[in-house]
């Protein structure tokens, strides 16, 4: 059983959960060593960003934390795990013809959010209160629900790139699968009791909305 | 209903000409690790009698065939030669590693994101992370054009598929009930137990006096070789770590090497090689850990998939055929398609946990035939899925919930079940790939994709919709949503009886130069509404009783 520190037992982002006590690293005793190496990897991310510039951070994060509704502590590493598969060139494998690759899309977009910021406010999108930020992030959002173009680019097309990279990188993230009382990683173990209202024994039932601690 | 004849499945019998699963380990480990290490190999300057392009579902099956038959043969393939033990996880994010991820760009009116979506790398192709579904398609799937005046028809028939259609569905071996649609049959293992996604299709259809069935999934339920049985832990999609869900690695690839086919893992075939003055095909060029080397043969089969067959293709015109080989009459690359593929899921009071057992379990082609009261040609299929947390995401996100909203509706997740519909997509010519300006790493030009829909497309997917919120509604889901996507591409280099109007002829022969050929899911001329893994393989082992006709 690997350690788990009792302060991080149980955790989910923000505290907010259905699920309380469920605790998906504490079947790692069960899994193969190639699955829990991937998986703890994204406990311990490298925190010496080497895709981001400082002045992309400032604008990513704050949009990455709106994506998400990260708006305290524990935070999954969401620029983090975004900043690794971006400097490994790790994309999807596709990427829109009228769209840059996945890389130079999310420069460019993040200086464009700056730009709004600075337009409208006279202020850098990182000294907006996030009501401010959210609302340029709406706008975007807006635009690709019209089928309309946000600096020159088809905005859908904008908002798939930051949607899936911001859900791929949280929703990998073992505290997600606790908010949501996913599984996890099932081998070699598996699953014994399916069925509609079957449970693992290790398994929490939905306790509802605010449930966690 | 007249339920073909099916003996029982006689182990035997398919060992003695399939040894695959037996060439398997039984000591809890998933590779037979001598099996490679013994592997035959050839050099370079030998000319053997096939060079196959792709080890995935139509390459593997074909040398796995021919090896047999005392051919020489090595089949190159881009991506890795995967151990399940090492390479593979039980996780969604981990499993990136499986798809094809070089870069492609996409476009058309309704871009297709491919990816993880579609396309496989590596040893066994796509069908290491399919979903494990394995239907037919129906007699009517290949008479289209003559029966409703859209789409093409298929220059050979189903009987030309249905005893190889028998025979892939022993080897992987298939598990069902017995299927009643198209033409009938039976599977040779008996259905899987259903989880909670499955018990709401079934409760629904149920409802509504729908005929729906569980399978039909190329995952044994019983002993097969030394294949494990499925774990139900639902990561299909991530690659099988169990050996339990079928993919050419375990099912073709073992009994392949054990008669002495080379498989040469991470070669990316560059150009297929022809002779201009005889017109003949010479080999390939490859490129592995950044070297070009060539490979000489008497024969080449491309089954690179419907992406980078046609870019192969396209990548290796000469003088004689200056827009790429079997394109002297511009029909490479064009007729994609892909599946219109909404999935609707439905809000349950119960815990429904769709993430436990396969994601392949009940299906109903009920609506999968025209029908003459509608507005639309053919039709769609139903089936189970049932996407992880991030795929899930996806879902969730298109509904337009981002921040707080995003993540309170992704903890209703244990409540939801899903279903997917395949709609059968009619070929259109300017659905094709072609050869983007940019490059990848060995500098040589990636595919373009455009895909655009058809107005019957579009009332296809519509009416699909509608089918799979009603069978929902029945079962009593209290809210459904439904999110648009694509699977599954075949054509872009489509069977053709003359070479005006396609790309290789009934026998797989390439238009227009020698000894080469196409074995994959480009060639198909529609694609019905069927999963088209098992018609590939079909094909394949067709293929494989005409090519030597053609040597002699
Ligand atoms: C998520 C997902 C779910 C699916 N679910 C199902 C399902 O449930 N049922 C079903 O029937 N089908 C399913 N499919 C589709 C199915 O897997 C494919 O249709 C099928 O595997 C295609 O077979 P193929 O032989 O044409 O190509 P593939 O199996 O993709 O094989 C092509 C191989 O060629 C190699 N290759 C390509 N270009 C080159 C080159 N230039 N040089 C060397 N090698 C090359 C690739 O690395 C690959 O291994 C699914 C696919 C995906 C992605
Ligand atoms: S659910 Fe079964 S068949 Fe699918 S990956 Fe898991 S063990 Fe393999």
């Amino acid at each position: 059983m690997t350690y788990i520190p009792p302060s991080q037992r149980g955790l989910t982002p923000q505290h907010a959960g259905r699920f309380p006590g469920f605790d998906t690293l504490e079947q790692v005793k069960y899994w193969d060593h190639a699955t829990a190496g991937v998986v703890l990897e994204r406990l311990a991310v490298a925190t010496q960003l080497a895709f981001f510039t400082a002045a992309e951070v400032a604008v990513a994060r704050p949009l990455l934390d709106l994506l998400l509704g990260q708006d305290g502590e524990p935070r999954v590493p969401v620029l983090e795990l975004i900043d690794t598969r971006l400097a490994r060139g790790e994309t999807d494998g596709w990427h829109y013809d009228d769209l840059p690759e996945d890389g130079d899309a999310w420069r460019q977009t993040l200086a464009w959010l700056e730009e709004d910021a600075q337009t409208r406010h006279f202020r850098g999108f990182s000294h907006l209160v996030a009501a401010e930020q959210a609302e340029l992030v709406q706008q975007v959002q807006d635009l690709s629900k019209s089928g309309d173009k946000w600096h020159g680019w088809n905005a859908t097309h904008v908002w798939s790139l930051w949607t899936r990279y911001a859900c791929t990188a949280f929703y990998s993230h073992p505290w997600a699968w606790n908010e949501m009382g996913f599984g996890g990683p099932a081998y070699p173990r598996g699953y014994l009791n399916i069925g509609v209202n079957a449970r693992e024994k290790w398994e929490v039932p939905d306790h509802g909305e605010g449930a966690a601690r | 209903m007249r339920i073909t004849h099916r003996r029982p499945l006689d182990y035997g019998d398919v060992r003695a000409r399939n040894e695959s699963a037996w060439l398997l380990p039984n000591d809890g480990s998933r590779t037979n690790h001598g099996l490679r290490r013994d592997m035959r190999h050839y050099a370079e300057g030998d000319e053997v009698d096939l060079v196959v392009v792709g080890a995935g579902a139509g390459g593997a099956v074909l040398t796995q065939r021919l090896a047999r038959q005392g051919w020489k043969i090595v089949c190159l393939d881009a991506g890795p030669f995967w151990d399940p033990d090492q390479d593979w996880v039980s996780d969604e994010r981990g499993a990136h590693v499986l798809y094809w991820t070089e870069p492609r760009s996409i476009g058309g009116s309704d871009p297709v994101p491919l990816g993880s979506n579609n396309s496989g790398r590596g040893v066994g192709g796509s069908m290491v992370h399919f979903a494990g579904y394995a239907p037919r398609l129906h007699p009517s799937d290949f008479s289209v054009f003559t029966d409703d005046s859209v789409g093409a028809d298929w220059p050979i028939s189903y009987d030309d598929l249905r005893p190889f259609y028998e025979a892939i569905e022993e080897e992987l071996p298939v598990a069902g009930e017995v299927w009643p649609w198209g033409d009938p049959h039976r599977y040779p293992h008996s259905p899987h137990p259903v989880s909670g996604n499955g018990e709401i299709f079934l409760r629904g259809a149920t409802k509504l006096g729908l005929r729906a069935a569980v399978g039909p999934v190329a995952i044994p339920n019983g002993r097969f070789g030394n294949r494990n049985h499925c774990i139900y832990r639902g990561f299909c999609l991530q690659g099988c770590k169990v050996n339990a869900k079928a993919s050419p690695l375990i099912t073709h690839i073992p009994d392949a090497l054990a008669h002495g086919a080379e498989v040469r893992a991470d070669s990316h075939v560059s150009r297929v090689l022809v002779d201009e003055r005889s017109n003949s095909v010479t080999g390939v060029s490859y490129f592995k850990n950044g070297v070009e080397h060539r490979q000489r043969a008497k024969a080449v089969v491309v089954s690179g998939y419907s992406i980078e067959t046609p870019r192969l293709l396209l990548l290796s015109g000469n003088s004689s055929h200056p827009d790429g080989l079997g394109n002297d009459h511009d029909k490479l690359g064009r007729y994609l398609m892909v599946q219109g593929a909404p999935q609707t899921a439905g809000r349950f009071a119960e815990e429904v946990r769709m993430y436990k057992a396969p994601p392949p379990e009940v299906s109903t082609e009920e609506f999968y035939e025209t029908d003459p009261s509608k507005p639309y040609k053919r039709g769609w299929s139903i089936q189970n899925v049932s996407p992880l947390p991030i795929t899930w995401a996806e879902h969730v996100a298109a509904q337009g919930h981002w921040g707080p909203a995003l993540r309170e509706r992704m903890r209703d997740y244990v409540h939801w079940a899903t279903l997917g519909a395949l709609c059968e997509f009619l070929p259109r010519a300017e659905n094709r790939v072609t050869l983007a300006d940019e490059t990848d790493r060995h500098g040589l030009p990636v595919a373009h994709f455009a895909y655009s829909q058809g107005d019957n497309d579009r009332k296809l997917v519509e009416a699909a919709r509608k089918s799979m919120e009603d069978l929902l509604h029945a079962a009593g889901a209290e809210e459904v949503m439904t999110i648009e996507r694509y699977a599954h591409l075949v054509g872009g280099a489509r069977m053709a009886a003359r070479a005006e109007e396609g790309v290789v002829d009934t026998e797989h022969r390439v238009f227009g130069v020698n000894n080469l050929y196409i074995d994959d899911g480009s060639v198909f001329p529609t694609q019905g509404s069927a999963n088209p893994a098992l018609t590939i393989m079909a094909l394949s082992a067709r293929l494989a009783t005409l090519l030597p006709e053609h040597a002699k």
